[in-house]
């Protein structure tokens, strides 16, 4: 799981590492996307529930970039604007992976410390 | 690992590629809105609900930005660079503001700068050879109980009450090398100066030259070589009398011989010996004696017989004088106590196999000193004055401190709007407080930068003030990274210092109250309150500052007011050293006799004398004092002092006779001896009886010296010690006396104009003997008087500068206070308050601050200056002439620095303020 920057670190440390893995994850599923698509992407699975500003995907996808996890390439947009198509580097496969095992090891503890709490409680 | 690289580098990248970043994101963000909108139109929206809702989905896009920005570089260093940029456009928006805090700054570190300049001097340099820090002065502590009974040369106490002295015999310095290795090779040196003048005749002309006489070794174990030609070796110094050659300094060089590399090769007679130099020494190189002061000439140790002979021989195989310094470096892998342990065992070998100790006596225990910065007696003289000079330096800094803290405090309160409103943009906490100590780091800058030019000129004020007038300055300062370091220091804490209220202040800022137009704030209130200690601080700062400078502008003037007992116009001073080769004891009379006649024949002479010591020359001979046909008490009447004179001396000098006679022709140096006495030794001998007729002897079993005179006290070696009991002896009747003789001549007109004849007398008499220290007597007084002088001079520009600084301060808020107050003033005067009630309120209220500054200040001083009690003379640290002088000058300044604000308020239209409202 990647860290936040310093600056938001306290608000949503979570929610960024889970951005930047959705995001991963997307460009993994669906191969070179713009900032857009991506948006697009996102809200589609989350079927509304995640509400986002869809800005902060650019935060996110600038941080996976300078780690090196995706790359760019220029290209046309639907509405025919010069655009960047994101994709997913070798480097950040690697790292998708990782993350994912990371994601499903602390959800099932999260779960089952859930769990726990309500099985006291009642 | 990689990926932090990697990050480091675009971020590194995005430091540069900044301008087309942005725009590249902006476009993107650009299009990201379009697709949008785009999207929700084709949702069923109207376009301009599109828009709005699309906008609202993807978020704050400048503060988006702004993160893009703080993440693509380092987030501190694009930060800092707006912050300086913007805190310059700051700056340059007030420029009378900021051009008085940079000159405060520039003349509190300015200040600073030259004093740890002349510090960093007198405790911190050392000699220029490669790792002086290796270098050990082998030394010991001498008392009653030593086996060593004649040590020569310059000594210290020490914290503990302990004598040291660093002096070695020649044999015990040649078994010391010989068996101890702890210390590398040991080599030797000393430093001549401190035993004579040497003479050296240059292409027919004399001079004195100051000299060091080394060990053969010298040059190799300081790791020192040449700029051009050899240095001595050890076979210039095998054999007593042989290796007639030296090595002179680089500034030597450049005087005598304008860097000529012919120099090498060449003869010079050093006291009438003829010298070949072999070599110059590199540029900084002073010796191993003295960090500061270069030698002219350094020669090898066989040379001492020939050069300074002394009536015992040769000090070579002179095992009871001990006159030499012995230095080694400590080697790699043993420690200072291992060392000297071992030298202590050699030392111990050495002393006992050399001279016979006695059983009540033991050999001394030996101290291994640190050699960086030489056997370093005059600089261990000026490090008494460091810590006033450097405390007053630091009090003007703290003053130029609050003074610029005031006038940023001043100026905060007016940009209160500005930080509300970026706090209202989304600015943290943190960036406004950043952004102000930005500023402050900036001014600092610039003042610090502005301070180390002032200090750079006024680097040489201080030696110069330290050193008399007609010899070479006692120290030069060296400008290095150490100043630079200490002034970028200072620098950033007075940045920091001054920064820190208004950083504060902006932090409180509360963002409602800076964005409400007019109005009294809480803040502001505070602020006011803020500069109003600051004003106090800064007038007790003064107020200290000013006792200082008074107290010791009044003891220079009490110390030269002083009647010495003697007329001190109009003497010319000037010591003659008549070589012993040429003028063995008591030849050298005769020349000084000749010398004397010669002068007084001139027109322009009133009359001349001669004297062993110059008077007032911080240095005097003392002598036994044994009255005939009194019984000898053991120890008793010991040191009493002498000078040993010419025939005029009581004219020449104006002490008057008191009664009996002064010296006279008939008193040769075939006649009896005869002694004038001072009032004080007749008082303390032969109270209430006539000292006429009486016989003394200078030491036990010595010639019986008749006493024909009583004269009046008069000061000796200084001036502030009380007139000591002390005879005068006739210098024709001391027939095995040698070295220097002061001569003291009464002219007609400016002494200073009559050099000249006095040099052609002396050649004509002997072409080879140089005159030594030609200086008026009011010189050798003043020299004697330096560090006062330096002090009263030091605190005095102090004094002026806080007090402009002070005044500064008291103007600004008293501006500020009235520009805030405009409103009420003008409330008063439309209730019936006359202009004049206003004047006075202002000035009231400047002057309460004032009282206040100098009531805190005075407490200060009478807390403070019992600690300059010995610096004083004739005044108590608690002077009330001085005090109430500097709180009258104080007063009156912060009177005056008020009247323009005061003057303004009174003249404010009712009307004016109403409108304003």
């Amino acid at each position: 799981m990647s860290k936040g920057e310093a600056m938001t670190a306290e608000k949503s440390e979570v929610l960024q590492g889970t951005l930047d893995l959705m995001i991963l994850k997307t460009l993994h599923a669906l191969g070179p996307q713009h900032g857009f698509g991506i948006a697009r992407r996102i809200e589609q699975i989350s079927e509304q529930v995640l509400k986002l500003n869809e800005g902060t995907v650019y935060t996110s996808l600038l941080r996976l970039q300078q780690r090196g996890w995706i790359g760019f390439d220029w290209g046309v947009s639907e509405n025919n604007r010069k655009a960047k198509f994101y994709s997913i580097t070798k480097r950040g496969l690697k790292q998708l992976a990782i993350e994912t095992s990371n994601w499903e090891t602390i959800s099932g503890v999260i779960g089952r410390v859930l769990r726990l709490e309500s099985e006291e409680s009642s | 690992m990689t990926s932090l690289i990697l990050r480091f580098i675009s971020r590194l990248r995005g430091l540069f590629g900044q301008a087309k970043a942005n725009y590249e994101f902006a476009s993107e963000v650009e299009t990201h809105i379009e697709l949008l909108t785009e999207r929700l139109i084709r949702q069923g929206m109207s376009q301009k609900d599109a828009a709005r809702a699309a906008r609202r989905q993807f978020g704050n896009t400048a503060l988006l930005e702004q993160r893009q920005r703080e993440t693509r570089a380092f987030l501190w260093m694009t930060t800092v660079f707006q912050d300086v940029r913007y805190g310059l456009r700051m700056l340059a928006r007030s420029p009378g503001i900021t051009a008085i805090a940079i000159a405060s700054l520039a003349l509190g570190i300015g200040a600073n700068t030259a004093i740890f300049t002349l510090a960093k001097a007198a405790l911190f340099d050392a000699l220029s050879v490669p790792h002086p820090d290796q270098l050990r002065l082998l030394a010991y502590t001498q008392d009653d109980r030593s086996a060593i009974r004649h040590d020569w040369g310059d000594f210290y106490t020490d914290k503990q009450g302990r004598t040291v002295v660093a002096s070695f015999s020649y044999p015990a310095y040649q078994r010391l090398r010989d068996r101890d290795h702890s210390l590398g090779d040991l080599f030797a040196f000393v430093d001549v100066n401190q035993f004579e003048h040497l003479s050296a005749t240059i292409d027919g002309h004399a001079a004195t030259v100051t000299a060091e006489l080394v060990s053969g070794n010298f040059f190799q174990a300081m790791n020192v070589g040449t700029v051009i030609g050899r240095p001595i070796e050890p076979e210039d110094d095998a054999v007593p009398g042989s290796g007639a050659v030296a090595v002179i300094s680089d500034a030597f060089w450049q005087q005598r011989f304008a860097r000529s590399p012919s120099v090498i090769g060449k003869t010079v007679d050093v006291n009438l010996i003829p010298i070949t130099i072999v070599g110059v020494a590199p540029r900084d190189f002073s010796g191993a004696s003295h960090v500061h002061t270069p030698q002219d000439l350094f020669l090898p140790l066989s040379m001492q017989p020939l050069i300074f002979p002394v009536k015992t021989g040769s000090l070579l195989s002179d095992a009871d004088t001990w006159w030499l310094q012995i230095m080694g470096r400590l080697q790699p892998g043993i420690s200072d106590e291992h060392a000297r342990a071992s030298l202590a065992v050699s030392l111990d070998q050495a002393v006992r196999s050399t001279i016979t100790v006695p059983n009540d006596r033991s050999v001394p225990p030996l101290l291994l000193l640190h050699g960086a910065r030489g056997w370093n007696y005059a600089a261990q003289e000026l490090e008494h004055p460091m810590p006033l000079l450097l405390s007053l330096a630091g009090l003007v800094l703290l003053l130029a401190c609050a003074n610029v803290a005031n006038l940023l405090l001043a100026r905060s309160s007016f940009r209160n709007r500005e930080i509300s409103v970026r706090l209202a943009l989304g600015a943290s906490n943190g960036r406004v407080v950043r952004q102000m100590l930005t500023e402050s780091l900036c001014l600092s800058a610039l003042g610090g930068s502005a301070g180390l030019l002032l200090g750079y000129l006024g680097r040489n004020i201080l030696p110069h003030l330290l050193s008399s007038s007609w010899g070479p300055a006692t120290l030069t300062t060296r400008f290095d990274w150490r100043v630079f370091a200490f002034t970028f220091v200072i620098s950033v804490l007075t940045g920091l210092g001054f920064g820190a209220g208004p950083a504060w202040q902006a932090a409180r800022t509360s963002l409602n109250a800076g964005l409400k137009d007019g109005g009294t704030t809480m803040s502001r209130h505070r602020g006011g309150v803020a500069g109003k200690m600051l004003v106090v601080l800064q007038v007790s700062l003064c107020m200290l500052l000013l006792v200082c400078a008074g107290l010791f502008v009044r003891t220079l003037a009490n110390l030269n007011a002083l009647d010495p007992g003697f007329n001190k116009r109009g003497l010319l001073l000037f010591a003659i050293e008549p070589p012993v080769q040429r003028y063995p004891a008591p030849k050298n009379i005769e020349v000084l006799h000749r010398v004397e006649e010669r002068l007084a024949s001139l027109p322009e002479v009133e009359s001349v004398t001669l004297s062993r010591e110059a008077l007032l020359a911080q240095s005097g001979s003392n002598s036994d004092f044994l009255p005939e046909g009194r019984p000898r008490v053991a120890g008793g009447n010991k040191h009493v002092a002498y000078n040993s004179v010419g025939q005029n001396f009581f004219i020449t000098m104006g002490i008057p006779i008191l009664y009996g006679r002064p010296f006279g022709l008939r008193d040769t140096a075939t006649s009896p001896g005869v002694a004038v006495i001072n009032r004080a030794l007749a008082q303390k001998e032969f109270a209430g009886t006539n000292p006429i007729g009486a016989s003394f002897q200078m030491k036990e079993g010595g010639e019986p010296i008749e006493i024909v005179g009583v004269c009046a006290d008069a000061k000796y070696a200084w001036l502030r010690a009380d007139d000591s009991p002390t005879f005068y002896v006739l210098y024709t009747q001391q027939k095995d006396a040698s070295g220097s003789m002061t001569f003291e001549v009464r002219t007609k007109g400016n002494p200073r104009d009559f050099a000249g004849a006095i040099r052609g007398v002396v050649e004509s008499v002997d072409k080879d003997l140089p005159l030594i220290d030609v200086r008026t007597q009011e010189e050798q007084i003043d020299a004697t008087l330096a560090p006062e002088r330096s002090f009263a001079t030091v605190a005095s520009a102090f004094g002026v500068l806080a007090l402009v600084l002070a005044s500064i301060g008291v103007y600004g808020v008293m501006a500020v206070g009235v520009s805030r107050r405009v409103n009420e003033i003008a409330v008063r005067m439309a209730l019936g308050a006359r202009a004049d009630q206003v004047l006075r309120m202002v000035l009231g209220e400047a002057m309460a601050l004032a009282l206040a500054g100098v009531g805190t200040g005075l407490c200060a001083a009478l807390l403070l200056t019992h600690l300059l009690n010995s610096l004083l003379f004739g005044l108590k640290p608690t002077d009330l002439l001085t005090l109430v002088t500097a709180g009258l000058l104080l007063s009156v300044v912060a009177i005056l620095a008020s009247w323009g604000p005061a003057r303004r308020a009174s003249r404010i239209q009712p009307v004016r303020a109403l409108r304003h409202e």
